[in-house]
């Protein structure tokens, strides 16, 4: 039995998921999410760390690992650091059995990876570096529409006449969104373009790695955008890809839950390695 | 006695000095005194030492050197070290030097000797050749007499006889320099998170630019100071760092390596500092001991040549294995023709045993860290979790 933390600093929001595990049996305790807001992200997850500890009884010494993700890997107290894509892809596919590919999509750029039964990352392709695709371009495109973020995906799901941004610069497709306000566009029809954008430039990376099969499940800070997630379907059925993009109420925690449970089998890896260092 | 973070700002410190301060307080310390730079991979420092001279590591401009005039003198295909070290040269950074030595590295190493000359007419400019036969009779004399040149050469410069008594003593020195830098690699080795790369990289630096003498104490200092730090200990995977030992990389890629996951336990960044596998012996005539232990005892790297083709690259294997590594990042300067030739046949040697591998190029002025991080610990989690 193992009792992990996974901590993803992200750079939207810090996610904290505190997990036993036991074999094949995963007891998911608890969790956080912090968004940062011009905080100290690692307070932020210091923090959280040890609210989730004390809230559910644990001391730091309770902890046989602590699985660090993202913009983490300078936490002084950390046992060992994962990489996003082998976290998310773990964590996808604890949400979601049938996953064998993920969209990635966070604050800053975007990640088609496809992966094995296991969670082993097999491929992946990341967006550019412009920030036309990335979740901090929508979140500045809702607040010059006086929008709140949750309501980004049930106004683009009511959109009837989308306009489309230009998905291959971020100055250019502010540019486009201001001429649309101009012209009496509804913010539905403007978020719906913008969301199309960025669906193709997700789907067409999801393409080059020829995943056939499965579920394409989505996670990152995006992922509970319904509207986005609509368009990526929408998307997937023009680039005639026989797969449903789903997304999960948890999929923000992904790498979090994924980094809990790998830390959890480097805790039993480790463990073997000494008892057999002992032995001898 | 100073703190291991002490020690560590001083090395910092000299890393960062572009105009090598701490030698040319040296040689302002004495009348009489002069300087003798040299290039990667290895030269006979004891020779110059015992000349009463210090020889200065002259490894390129690092990150922080904009080269406006260096990129005149050579072709877009060209690594950056020599661009660099020209820039070094023509900003009167090097004004100090009394001589430059260009070991026999790489065509690139031996045109920017002739550039030198062609530069500074008045400075000695030496190409310093080695040889490629490993007999005693063949390669071994032909090696002596090199170093007999360059005896007298520097004996010419400085004006001072280099007797036997120096050499010996200069040997010894240096003999301990490399067990005490071997002693720093098998603590890393045996204590990666007590004695981070970066920290090993910049302790290393600084035996290229501060006399030998002080070099020995500051590397006892700094494994004492380590050892009295308790640093936490994470799960990292254990790797060897090959193909770096000419153009160094920035001190932020050594650190991002580390950061993604990696604990570097081995590298080949800077060898002159161990070159030899075993101590230049004192019983003997010097040039002799020097000369036979080149042929039989130098450290067996990518960059050293290998007459034995069944044998080549096992050394990377048994490298490995000595120090419990996992796998192995090859790190090459763009364009460096010996570290980039040798890579597939080393990958291939991997290959065979299964030890797990990737690679990557950089050059000294490397900026961008992002996809290193990214390959890196990429690498570190599928050695964690599917080796």
């Amino acid at each position: 039995m193992a009792l992990t933390v996974g901590i993803d600093v992200g750079t939207g929001a810090v996610k904290t998921a505190l997990f036993e595990i036991n074999g094949d049996k995963i007891t998911w305790i608890d969790r956080q999410t912090d968004r940062i807001r011009n905080r100290q992200p690692f307070t932020l997850a210091e923090n959280a760390f040890d609210y989730l500890l004390e809230k559910n009884g644990y001391t730091r010494d309770d902890i046989d690992y602590i699985a660090t993700t993202g913009d983490a890997e300078s936490i002084p107290y950390s046992t060992g650091h994962f990489y996003s894509m082998t976290t998310h892809a773990r964590g996808a596919l604890y949400l979601n059995p049938d996953a064998r590919s993920l969209l990635d999509i966070g604050a800053l750029n975007g990640k088609a990876i496809s992966m094995s039964d296991k969670g082993k990352v097999l491929k992946y392709k990341m967006t550019s570096q412009c920030a036309s695709g990335s979740g901090q371009f929508l979140e500045n495109i809702a607040r010059y529409l006086g929008i709140g973020q949750d309501e980004i995906g049930g106004l683009s799901e009511q959109a009837d006449d989308p306009e489309v941004v230009s998905g291959i610069c971020a100055v250019l497709a502010e540019t486009d969104v201001i001429n649309m306000v101009s012209r009496n566009i509804s913010a539905a029809n403007i978020l719906k373009g913008i969301h199309i954008s960025m669906a193709g430039r997700l789907v067409k990376l999801l393409k080059s790695l020829k995943v056939t099969e499965g579920v394409v499940m989505c996670t990152g800070g995006l992922a509970l955008d319904s509207g986005l997630v609509l368009a990526l379907n929408e998307a997937m059925a023009r680039s005639k890809m026989d797969m449903p993009v789903v997304s999960h109420e948890d999929s923000i925690y992904a790498g979090a839950i994924g980094a809990a449970i790998w830390g959890a089998f480097r805790h039993e890896k480790l463990t073997e390695l000494e008892n057999m260092a002992k032995a001898s | 006695m100073a703190t291991r973070e002490e020690i560590t700002n001083r090395c910092q410190a000299l890393y960062d000095d572009l105009d090598f301060t701490a030698a040319r307080k040296w040689k302002d310390a004495e009348p009489g005194r002069h300087v003798i730079g040299y290039m990667p991979m290895y030269v006979p420092r004891e020779i110059i030492h015992a000349a009463g001279m210090m020889p200065l590591g002259i490894l390129g401009g690092g990150d922080q050197l904009e080269v406006i005039q260096g990129d005149a003198y050579y072709q877009s295909y060209i690594c950056r070290i020599p661009r660099s070290t020209i820039e070094l040269l023509l900003t009167d950074r090097l004004d100090f030097v009394d001589g430059m030595l260009f070991p026999s590295i790489c065509d690139v190493i031996r045109n920017l000797s002739g550039m030198w000359k062609l530069l500074r007419p008045d400075v000695y400019a030496h190409y310093f050749d080695v040889p490629q036969n490993y007999m005693r009779d063949v390669g071994g004399e032909f090696y002596i007499h090199e170093l007999n040149v360059l005896k007298e050469d520097l004996e010419k410069i400085s004006g001072n006889k280099v007797t036997n008594e120096a050499l010996k003593n200069s040997i010894e020195l240096y003999n301990e320099n490399r067990r005490l830098t071997r002693k720093l690699y098998k603590f890393r080795a045996d204590y990666p998170w007590l004695a981070p790369s970066s920290e090993v990289y910049l302790i290393n630096r600084a035996g290229m630019v501060i006399p030998v003498e002080d070099h020995n104490i500051l590397i006892t200092d700094y494994i004492d100071a380590a050892k009295q730090e308790d640093r936490p200990k994470r799960d990292n995977s254990r790797v060897v760092i090959s193909g770096s030992f000419c153009e160094q990389p920035p001190i932020n890629l050594i650190k991002s390596i580390e950061i993604s996951g990696c604990y570097v336990v081995d590298d080949d960044y800077m060898l002159v500092n161990r070159w030899f596998a075993k101590p230049v012996p004192t019983d003997i005539d010097p040039m002799q001991a020097l000369s036979y232990t080149f042929l039989e005892a130098s450290v067996k790297m990518p960059s050293c040549f290998e007459p034995n083709e069944d044998i080549k690259g096992q050394f990377l294997v048994d490298l490995v294995r000595e120090t419990n590594a996992e796998g192995v990042i090859f790190a090459a300067a763009s364009f460096c023709d010996p570290a980039l030739l040798e890579r597939p046949i080393l990958q291939d040697v991997l290959n065979q045993v299964d030890i797990p591998h990737i690679s990557f190029k950089y050059a000294e002025n490397t900026g961008q860290m992002q996809p290193i991080r990214e390959q890196a610990g990429t690498f570190a989690d599928s050695i964690k979790l599917w080796s």
